[in-house]
């Protein structure tokens, strides 16, 4: 029965919340087993191929590294505070072995190194060139000023203008008009 | 502090050879992974590769 498809009130508080890997004790505590796990882990194929692909496109390896410790920390491998005193020494690993590779890397610690996004330098880096930007400002003003064709609201120009006797003659005051005799001379 | 803030503090102290004291404490032997450890680690491995290439050009 739908009724009864909800949560009962108060389930959370009877919820193990050790279901969670990092609500358990972890599974590394030792340093030097930390970084001996995470250098093997950084041995194999796969994390291998992943690491030099994110340093080919220019990823920091502080990033990297930020990564790979997330990534232990949510499976319950190690704790936070063993994560960050572990940081060290894999940025050092993943530095090695991009070396070894001959892979130039940015350890991406120095913030004066670092280059500020803007809509320019973005699409300079797509290959997206805008020829409308090399105008100038006043002239593109000047059309939109004296091209104003169209439009309820537009302002209208000499030739729209209803002189001043038309605007008397629709307006019913014009004197000089002569009256037209009805056709049937009935008057 | 975001982590990512504190993983970059860290990699700057271990590049500047600094290591984690109280850590080294609980050991007596000290830890194992200093940074001294990863230059050995370095000329290790790339003098390896240059050995590889020079047997390489030979054959």
């Amino acid at each position: 029965m739908k009724m009864f498809d909800f949560p009962i009130a108060g389930a959370n508080y009877a919820a193990d919340t050790r279901n969670y890997p990092w609500h358990r004790p972890p599974d590394i505590v030792s340093y030097d087993e930390g970084v001996d796990y995470l250098i093997r882990k950084m041995n194999e194929p796969e994390e291998l191929e992943l690491v030099y692909a994110l340093l080919k496109i220019d990823t920091h390896v502080a990033t990297v590294v930020s990564a790979i410790l997330m990534q232990g920390i949510s499976r319950g491998k190690f704790s936070i505070d063993l994560a960050i005193l572990m940081a060290g020494p894999l940025a050092r690993y993943i530095g090695i072995i991009a070396d070894e590779q001959e892979i130039k890397y940015d350890m991406g610690l120095n913030e004066e190194n670092r280059v500020v996004i803007t809509p320019t330098s973005l699409k300079l880096a797509l290959g997206i060139f805008d020829d409308d930007e090399e105008e100038d400002p006043d002239e593109i003003v000047e059309e939109a000023v004296t091209n104003s064709e169209g439009g309820l609201m537009a302002t209208p120009t000499d030739a729209e203008t209803a002189s001043e006797e038309e605007q008397a003659a629709m307006l019913g005051l014009s004197t000089d008009e002569e009256e037209e005799e009805p056709v049937d001379g009935l008057a | 502090m975001k982590f990512e803030d504190a993983v970059k503090k860290s990699i700057k102290a271990f590049m500047n050879g600094k290591i984690p004291a109280a850590t080294n404490e609980l050991s007596e032997e000290g830890i194992f992974h200093t940074p001294a450890y990863f230059d050995e680690l370095e000329e290790e491995m790339l003098s390896e590769d240059n050995d590889e290439e020079i047997v390489d050009e030979d054959v």
